[in-house]
């Protein structure tokens, strides 16, 4: 009888833990790596990077990118626009509803819009909304609850990509418990799949699944379509040391990194324990140059510093074969990335040297800035001084942390840099991102009134083929110029366990950790 | 014992000028490097504007001696202000990163130490035998070694090859404390490594010194056996150069752990400062700084006081 | 002591070696260090390239051997600065005692506590980031733990008896300190001085870890041993290679240390 007893307990008990291990399977927590603790938790305001990686998961705006980095309604149902390309209707989605399981309307809307472009909340995007140089917003308005009117004194392309912008916070619209009775930040109360469960200072943030997520339906693509969390919590785990981190991607300590090192790549895809994922992105690493210098303030020298580099060779060797060549400022995924955009000029040593005769330079040396902080623009200045040799080029390499790299870019106190931009989504803000008056931003590199006029031009129309022929122009004139020799745009790779599902890497390179789930019976 | 006092108060009172050159050094020196916590929150986009706003918002807008005063004044109110990174507490953030750090450094040198001394005198005692050959090779062999490799290494080899810990991760000992010992040992023993060399040849060095003195010769010649020599009269009296240096060893260690802290991910006071110093976090960087500094000063202390108990000749004075 | 000359020889055998090995470099070395070869990047080492190619294509024998005169001028300065300050301010601050003795220990025990992270950052801004800003930096951070040392040997040997004698005899206190208290300090300075010079390779291998080392393209032990980290697993020999110069250099020289201390300490002589 007790043994009978026994038998059946021990039945009952395998049954349990049987049932219990399909129920609790996505109550594993999922680790991601990032490689610096965050700033904040306020969207746009006080951020970086992994700041708005994380900021991104908890609070939704108005709009947001899919994967192709193109705009799309988030938490609008639709957008429309006015004939005058000056007012923008918003319709909100229904039955939005924050963390706290409070109802979103119109009044948060404008709630949120108004602290963001109080002077004091330091937006990072104040200027962008405010000012002259995207938009300038005139007026907002809630005529019902579920409606929101943004009128912009001028008509612009670029209005809704920035409201996206993830250095903006998505715009992201929060309840006011977010705040505290003083307006002081606590922490974001958003309507995003994920919400704050705990930060701990220099170790990991933990973010928890929202109980009342509002899922829009559709397909999940970069930060709009079908949101739903399939896991309990994520911990976003400080790991500066890639090795360290490398590492724990091995031993099953961490479960997903979202950006790899190009020379990992082949390892990694070898692993029968890891999954890697590649896609093209955004971003631009470059050699800049500065045109007031008094050597290379002569466009001749700075024309045979292009012709003797290899690039195809220093871009395999800089990106790990992983990232073609791209002597453009437009990234190679953008679908303005045309033929133009990709050529590629050959290497011609006999024409830099005669092109360097032709300026008089007798091997003054040229003081070259770098930093380790990117290992890769450390090494593109020690492949550009080695190539450059060849022509007679004497470069001198200074190497400073990135702080101080910053600092000298910032105020354009250098004669060549290498240096590395982050992702700008639209030919436009690639444009403007390395073009300017030196006078009043030196931190520019491009300073032709031409090219300015055409690119303030290009924000204004909408046509994309009017758009293409303007960036075609600009391309041949950028080119002739040689302010900058853009090097590549980048591959994002993420690489996860074997057991996570539907994890995707994309252009925009943030870590998403919505709809990623680990496989049953791994 | 009041005279001690005495001493003890005196000794104390002369940190003050100590910390305060160190106050002075770091707050000019770190606002003489190049580039701003403005710049660095702002980016690659930053326009002119934004940044003079922001640097006004932050207070940097100010004459840096005017900045050093009304921060001093905090200071000797207790206030170490806000972190510019992410507006934490600095003494809060000093006090949780100074658990992780002074743990890991006191029971690394602790062993280091415990290996050390009688590793040392034994090669004097042996000096130049192959006994005295191994030890001195091996502890050469660790000093050139550098942190970052050996940490490396241990990590590949015992938390990757054979996985018996973790590779990264903290749990503080105060919420499980066997976990948390599985999180520390590799840091330990790395951190271990590193020292026992150092102090091997300290030790090493200063036994031979005394082993050649008279009162050996004395001892010896009375009949002492060589066990005794040893313990008695050479391990006392060789130690006081050791102690010395251990003083320095942990008092620097504690700013100088950074490397190792970044390779195992340790949320400790090393990673704070230099993180700090790389973000130009001011407030994090001057209150570390001075921080480090007191806690330098006052193991020094400590350990000036122990003097007396190796080296009685010092007692006199 | 019949073995004595063993670590003579050994210690001066191997830093003949890795002397010659440098001064080689000055006039020949099997490849350009500096030349890049991109489509022969981080070849294990052949009969073609001894001991491999880093991830540019560089021959690392001819960069250890060129690396070798760098490290070893670095080296060789920043303890030749660090012992020459640290020891005079030491005698200085253990022999008068007093007011001298207490400044110079707050100014040594501020620099003390300060990371060498940290100053290094500091004075390399001033100075630029070149093999002089280096030395001074390093020089400045270590000449206090020689200070320390010296300062602690003299106030133990000052009250020694021969030091008392050498006083009564009406020696002036200039004689004493040199003839009688120095000679007491050198044993911890020789130690510390050869431990300094492993500290120096390894900080300016950390210093080049974070951007500040000797400049490229010119290669030093500690810059090669800072970008191997990268390549652990895929391509050990670029570590192991400075790791190993590094070791035997350390070895040389501690060797050798033990030996002259013998040779010169006063107490030897008498015997």
């Amino acid at each position: 009888m007790k043994y009978h007893n026994l038998l059946k307990t021990a039945a009952a008990m395998a049954l349990m833990a049987a049932t219990a291990g399909t129920a609790t399977a996505q109550d594993k927590t999922m680790r991601v790596r990032i490689n610096a603790d965050i700033r904040s938790t306020d969207p746009g305001v006080n951020r970086d990077a992994n700041s708005d990686a994380i900021v991104l998961h908890m609070v939704e705006g108005l709009v947001g990118y899919r994967d192709d980095a193109s705009v799309a309604p988030l938490l609008a149902k639709s957008v429309d626009v006015s004939a005058d390309g000056k007012t923008y209707t918003f319709k909100l989605r229904d039955g939005l509803k924050f963390s706290d399981g409070e109802p979103l309307t119109s009044a948060d809307v404008l709630a949120s819009w108004q602290r963001y472009v109080d002077p004091k909340t330091a937006w990072r995007c104040l200027k962008d909304v405010t000012g002259s140089s995207v938009a300038n917003v005139t007026n907002v308005t809630a005529p019902d609850a579920s409606t929101v009117v943004f009128t912009l004194e001028k008509p612009t392309a670029l209005f809704l990509a920035t409201l996206a912008r993830t250095d903006c916070g998505g715009t992201g619209i929060y309840q006011k418990s977010s705040l505290d009775a003083q307006g002081k930040w606590v922490k974001p109360v958003g309507t995003g799949p994920f919400m704050l469960q705990e930060w701990r200072s220099g170790q990991y943030v933990q973010l928890a699944a929202n109980p009342n997520y509002v899922s829009p339906g559709g397909e999940r693509t970069g930060y709009v379509g079908d949101k739903t969390p399939k896991v309990s919590a994520v911990r976003f785990m400080v790991i500066p040391d890639d090795a360290a981190a490398k590492a724990a991607l091995y031993s099953g300590d961490i479960d997903v990194v979202s950006d790899v090192n190009n020379a990992d790549v082949e390892e990694f895809s070898a692993s029968n324990k890891l999954k890697v994922d590649k896609v093209a992105s955004m971003g631009l690493t470059a050699l800049l140059f500065q045109t007031r210098d008094p050597l290379l303030k002569d466009v001749r020298i700075r024309k045979a510093l292009l012709l003797s580099l290899d690039i195809p060779q220093m871009t395999e060797a800089l990106t790990n074969g992983q990232s073609p060549a791209n002597l453009s400022v437009i990234p190679v995924p953008s679908p303005y990335s045309g033929k133009l955009q990709k050529a590629v000029p050959a290497r011609n040593i006999e024409e830099a040297k005669k092109l360097l005769a032709e300026a008089g330079y007798k091997g003054q040396p040229i003081k070259w800035l770098a930093t380790k902080f990117y290992p890769s623009l450390f090494d593109a200045a020690v492949l550009t001084q080695a190539m450059a040799q060849e022509a007679g080029i004497n470069i001198e390499i200074e190497t400073l942390d990135w702080a101080t790299l910053l600092d000298r870019y910032t105020a354009g106190n250098y004669s060549a840099m290498s240096f590395t931009y982050s992702a700008r989504l639209d030919p436009s803000l690639s444009f403007d991102m390395v073009s300017g008056n030196k006078d009043k931003s030196p931190n520019k590199v491009w300073d032709n009134p031409e090219g300015l006029k055409l690119i303030n031009e290009s924000t204004t129309i909408g046509d994309d083929k009017q758009r293409q022929a303007l960036f075609d122009k600009l391309e041949g004139m950028i080119r002739t110029d040689v302010p900058l020799i853009p090097l590549y745009s980048g591959t994002r790779i993420g690489a996860v366990r074997a057991n996570v599902e539907g994890y995707k890497t994309w252009p925009v390179g943030y870590p998403r950790m919505w709809g990623v789930s680990f496989a049953q019976g791994k | 014992m009041h005279a001690l006092s005495k001493y003890v108060a005196k000794r104390l009172l002369w940190t003050l000028p100590t910390l305060l050159i160190v106050a002075v050094m770091v707050f000019f020196l770190v606002r003489m490097i190049p580039g701003d916590p403005a710049q660095l929150i702002l980016g690659d986009s930053a326009s002119p504007e934004e940044l003079a706003n922001l640097r006004a918002n932050l207070g940097l807008d100010k004459p840096v001696p005017l900045q050093f005063l009304y921060w001093l004044g905090n200071v000797l109110r207790g206030d170490f202000g806000h972190s510019i990174s992410n507006g934490a507490s600095v003494l809060l953030l000093m006090l949780d990163r100074f658990q992780v750090s002074a743990t890991i450094v006191l029971v690394a040198v602790a062993l280091a130490t415990l290996i050390a001394v009688p590793a040392g005198l034994i090669a004097a005692w042996r000096q130049n035998d192959h006994v005295d050959v191994a030890i001195v090779a091996a502890s050469t062999l660790l000093m050139s070694v550098p942190s970052f490799w050996l940490g490396l290494v241990l990590l590949l080899v015992f938390g990757l090859k054979l996985g018996w810990l973790p590779v990264v991760g903290y749990v503080p000992f105060t919420e499980k404390p066997w976990t948390a010992i599985t999180y520390v040992i590799l840091p330990v023993v790395t951190l271990m490594l590193i020292e026992v060399g150092v102090l091997t040849r300290m030790m090493r060095a200063s036994a031979i010194e005394i082993l050649r003195l008279e009162y050996v010769m004395h001892a010896r010649a009375k009949g002492l056996s060589e066990r005794k020599v040893l313990l008695r009269h050479v391990l006392p009296n060789a130690f006081a150069p050791t102690w010395t240096m251990i003083g320095l060893v942990l008092g620097g260690l504690l700013g100088g752990i950074a490397v190792l802290e970044t390779v195992f991910t340790l949320p400790g006071l090393g990673r704070l400062l230099v993180d700090a110093i790389f973000a130009r976090d001011y407030p994090v960087v001057q209150g570390c700084l001075l921080f480090t500094a007191l806690i330098y000063v006052i193991v020094n202390l400590i350990v000036d006081l122990c003097y007396p108990l190796f080296d009685p000749r010092v007692t006199a004075s | 002591m019949i073995r004595q000359p063993a670590n003579l020889i050994i210690g001066s055998l191997l830093l003949v070696f890795i002397g010659g090995m440098a001064l080689l470099a000055l006039f020949w070395t099997p490849y350009d260090p500096a030349a890049i070869k991109l489509v022969a990047r981080l070849k294990p080492p052949s009969a073609q390239f001894w001991l491999g190619t880093d991830e540019f294509g560089r021959d690392v024998v001819s960069r250890l051997m060129t690396g070798a005169v760098q490290s070893m001028t670095v080296a060789i300065l920043t303890v030749a600065f660090a012992v020459t300050v640290g020891t005079i301010t030491g005698l200085i601050a253990g022999y008068t005692r007093g007011l001298a003795d207490r400044i110079l220990m707050v100014f040594s025990d501020a620099l003390l506590a300060f990371p060498g992270t940290l100053l290094a950052l500091g004075l390399m801004v001033i100075s630029g980031p070149n093999k002089y800003g280096i030395i001074l930096a390093l020089g400045i951070a270590y000449a206090p733990s020689v200070l320390r040392i010296v300062r602690a040997s003299v106030l133990s040997a000052r009250e020694r008896e021969y030091v008392e004698a050498s006083r009564v005899i009406g020696n002036s206190e200039l004689t004493t300190m040199f003839r009688h208290i120095l000679p007491n300090c050198l044993a911890p300075i020789v130690v510390l001085a050869t431990s300094m010079f492993g500290w120096v390779v390894l900080a300016e291998s950390g210093l080049s870890f974070l951007g500040l080392g000797v400049p490229p393209p010119a290669p030093t032990w500690g810059n090669m041993l800072s970008a191997a980290r990268t390549y652990i697993e895929k391509a050990p020999w670029l570590g192991l290679a400075p790791g190993i110069c590094i070791s035997l250099t350390l070895l040389g020289i501690n060797l050798l240390g033990d030996a002259l201390r013998d040779r010169f300490d006063p107490r030897m002589e008498q015997r």
